[in-house]
């Protein structure tokens, strides 16, 4: 009965939404077959689009991934985009200082650097709730602006091309440069990555100690505290980590798809990152299943915007409504149940 | 017989999630009439009466108050038709004066300007006729918890109340306190009221009330003439069976030794002393209770032990080795066993799973965690030995320790904090809130351990526990202890509970201080 009933309201919420699309494409005057046709062969009608999907996924997967960490602990990080930002930087800049380097050592340095980077963006935040109770939500946001244009002098500054009158770096040098998986398409070691990543989130958060206290603390703090975990010290370990992993996302976008280093790389991975996290409930195969998802979506409705001339905003609005209707879908079902129940008295 | 009954509830049926708490319960209250309402936790005695009282909606049965059918949708329309009733968890909003709490929600003459001191003056009346030694004027939060309980009691008084509910009114007094509410019930008694006693007390219930109802398992077992029964035959109602006695045999382990000291300790709070300089030693296979008001210390004594709270001054010794600097981790490797206060929130993630809490007290321990990695075999293998010897009644390991009961929650806590046989034990509270079955089988535990050696550091706000356990008890006021008794069975209760009250040890009257 209940697990009929979970099937039915997200059955509900495939109609909701799909009537959803079907109002917006026919409000701009779009035809609805076609649109829903262009949607689809978007993603799966050829290689190069399935792999934009892949493309799009890992940068949303990495950072989803932190976050999902740090909201398991109780570290509700809003700042992966800035940690997204550091991680970006932290490549390039390893990369400008060791540029001869080859690259069986050059890309896990780089990665590494991303995530130490990233994670000691987030840490700053993590470390000030933990010794003064400071609230990382307003510090991670904040922290997101001051990272966008620290880059953004950066890329105008020591970082600068001299041989292009843009904002941006000169490009990698090859030792950095992510390898590409499926020639032509623009699938990179980035994604392998993001797989490796949600493999090791997994041992990592149930299969090892550290991630049980890591969960323990999320919790019960207070129950955490009385068996001994030293909680402080896990809040800003989880921080780390949710700041590394979305570091390492920013890496992949630089290092395997754009080479070097420019403003606004990334339109918003951060902040979707939570949403990745929020739907994929936290947990690391929800996360990757989340974050192929939302990939889906924005390349299906880039490919309606070509071939139906619905504009890909809609996607944003499913989106949103998606993420709004998946959220209410347990709340409304026990108080729909409640209802039910003071029916039959 | 239902023709002179002011109250008659007849076969009241109220399900929670498909589960019966209330099956069919009848209840008749006659005019000027003490009964009591007697079970165990969770036998649905409150559940009953908040129906009564307007909070939940019964799913069953009719409700008659003097001769009236009634339904109740709010608390409101109970006072209103001049019931009232006292809450265990008191509702009243500390930062306001006696009066003023009185008189909430109440549109007293002169509304929205109303005359405090007439009134202040009609409360004052009310107070000195019922010999309640509070002022009006006097802020909640400066009252003591049976002060609070006076004003709960006065503010139905001053709604006109007629029939009065108390839940579990003795449960935070002093044995003095708790003599004179019996000698108010009384007067109100003699001047028409009825009243009802929520309990899981028998003795009380012998020695107030007239008639008594009880209820076992959300169902009627029988309502009987207080006069015509016997604590026997009430207890066989109650749970069915008669009550053990716990004996406690003497301490014949190493009673030189000590396990657990304390050594001029003192915590402070927000620059304030709120605990000690105090200091106490506990024996190897002794159990020391520590008997008090809720709320004078206890917490933070427990605390400092533990090591949750730094203390300001002194020294916690563990088997004759200074902890006070040790961590936590230090100290429950040490072999401390903490059995907290706060079930849900102190010493269990309700939202894991059996195993993973009982890995909570084992992470540091080689045999379950090896280079970081759990082994989740060995965990579980303990985890099922848990259930077999404590008989913790589970849905299965991998279910959510939320839907355990009280007792098997209490049960695991006791299975884990009690492995490996800590050689130091602090029980805070260790019964509360369960059933007189999961009770005997704490104590049962814990006079195991202290019969094995270990020392245990027993806080109760349940005196009869304290006798049953301790070897000794200590008495704290205020977060000072006021003196150490040797239990020999001739402790004066009068005595331990003006010390509890705080009244000086050496006030002179009983003859085992010598001046």
């Amino acid at each position: 009965m209940e697990r009929l009933k979970t099937a039915l309201s997200y059955i509900l919420i495939v109609v909701i939404i799909l009537s959803l699309a079907v109002v917006l494409i026919l409000s701009v005057g779009s035809d609805v077959p076609k649109s829903f046709m262009s949607f689809f062969r978007g993603i799966f009608g050829s290689l190069y689009g399935f792999s934009e999907v892949l493309v799009r996924a890992t940068p949303l997967i990495l950072a989803g991934l932190g976050v999902s960490i740090g909201f398991r602990t109780g570290f509700i990080n809003i700042g992966a985009e800035g940690q997204i930002y550091w991680g970006a930087i932290a490549v390039t800049t390893t990369a400008y200082l060791f540029p001869g380097l080859p690259a069986l050592i050059a890309i896990p340095l780089g990665i590494v650097a991303g995530f130490v980077a990233g994670g000691i963006w987030a840490l700053i935040p993590g470390y000030l709730k933990a010794r003064f109770g400071i609230s990382e939500v307003i510090n991670t946001i904040m922290f997101n602006y001051i990272a966008i244009n620290i880059l953004g002098i950066l890329v105008r500054t020591v970082l600068k091309d001299p041989e292009y009158p843009l904002p941006m770096s000169s490009k990698l040098p090859n030792g950095f440069i992510f390898p590409l998986l499926m020639y032509p398409t623009r699938l990179h070691l980035g994604f392998l990555i993001a797989l490796i990543a949600m493999v090791l989130v997994y041992v990592l958060m149930w299969k090892s100690s550290p991630g049980y206290k890591l969960r323990v603390v999320g919790l019960n703090q207070r129950a955490s505290l009385c068996s001994g975990i030293p909680v402080k010290k896990y809040i800003v370990f989880s921080s780390l980590l949710s700041g590394g992993f979305a570091g390492i996302a920013g890496v992949g976008e630089i290092a395997g798809i754009h080479y070097k280093l420019l403003e606004g790389f990334s339109p918003g991975f951060g902040y979707v990152a939570i949403i990745v996290a929020l739907l994929g409930k936290n947990n690391p195969f929800g996360v990757a299943a989340a974050g192929l998802g939302i990939a889906a979506l924005q390349v299906g409705s880039l490919s309606m915007q070509r071939q139906a001339g619905v504009p890909a905003s809609i996607s944003w609005i499913i989106m949103g409504s998606i993420v709004l209707l998946i959220l209410a879908r347990s709340t409304l079902l026990t108080f729909f149940a409640e209802k039910e129940k003071e029916k039959k008295v | 017989m239902s023709t002179n009954s002011i109250l008659l509830m007849k076969d009241i049926d109220k399900y929670f999630f498909g589960k019966a708490a209330n099956d069919k319960v009848s209840l008749e209250v006659k005019p000027g009439e003490i009964h009591a309402l007697l079970g165990e936790n969770g036998a649905g005695k409150t559940t009953l009466m908040n129906i009564l009282y307007g909070i939940y909606q019964r799913d069953g049965g009719r409700i008659t108050w003097k001769g009236e059918e009634i339904h109740f949708d709010s608390p409101r329309e109970a006072i209103d038709n001049r019931i009232g009733m006292v809450h265990q968890h008191f509702m009243l909003v500390p930062t306001l004066t006696v009066s003023q709490n009185i008189t909430l929600g109440l549109k007293s003459e002169g509304h929205p300007f109303p005359n405090r001191r007439s009134i202040d003056e009609k409360i004052r009346e009310l107070l000195s006729a019922y010999d309640v030694h509070i002022s009006p004027t006097d802020k909640v939060s400066s009252l003591s918890v049976g002060g609070e309980q006076w004003v709960e009691i006065i503010k139905l008084l001053y709604r006109n109340a007629e029939l009065l509910i108390l839940d579990e009114p003795t449960a935070v007094l002093t044995p003095q306190e708790t003599k004179r509410l019996f000698k108010v019930l009384e007067k109100l008694r003699q001047e028409g009221h009825s009243v009802i006693i929520i309990t899981h007390r028998i003795p009380e219930v012998l020695e107030i009330t007239d008639r008594v109802t009880i209820l076992r398992d959300g169902r009627n077992v029988a309502t009987v003439h207080t006069s015509e029964t016997g604590s026997v035959e009430l207890s066989h109602y109650m749970i069915g069976r008669e009550l053990k006695t716990i004996s406690r045999t003497p301490n014949t382990v190493c009673p030189h030794e000590e396990g657990l000291g304390l050594d001029e300790l003192a915590v402070e709070e927000n620059g304030r002393n709120v605990l000690g300089p105090l200091s106490l030693s506990v024996r190897k296979g002794e159990m020391i209770g520590i008997a008090g008001v809720d709320g004078n210390g206890q917490k933070y004594l427990a605390e400092a032990v533990l090591g949750v709270r730094d203390c300001s001054a002194g020294k916690v010794r563990l088997l004759g080795g200074d902890a006070s600097s040790a961590s936590i981790q230090q100290r429950k490797d040490m072999g401390l066993g903490y059995i907290a206060e706060d079930r849900q929130n102190d010493a269990l993630i309700m939202d894991m799973d059996m195993r993973e809490n009982v890995l909570l007290r084992m992470y540091s321990k080689r045999e379950y965690v090896k280079s970081g990695f759990i082994k989740y075999a060995n965990v579980d293998e303990t985890a099922k030995e848990m259930i077999d010897t404590y008989n913790i009644k589970t849905a299965g390991i991998g279910k959510p320790v939320r839907y355990l009961s009280g007792g098997n929650q209490q049960k695991l806590i006791l299975a884990r904090e009690l492995a490996g046989s800590p050689p130091v034990i602090i029980a805070f509270h260790p019964t509360r809130g369960l059933d007189i079955g999961a009770t005997e089988f704490v104590r049962q535990k814990l006079l195991e351990r202290r019969a094995s050696g270990s020392s245990i550091l027993l806080i109760s706000a349940d005196l009869d526990e304290i006798f049953a356990l301790s070897d000794r008890i200590a008495v704290l006021f205020h977060g000072k202890i006021m003196a150490v008794l040797e239990n020999d069975g001739n402790v004066d209760v009068n005595y331990l509970g003006r010390l509890m009250a705080g009244e000086a040890a050496e006030s002179g009257s009983d003859s085992r201080r010598v001046e």
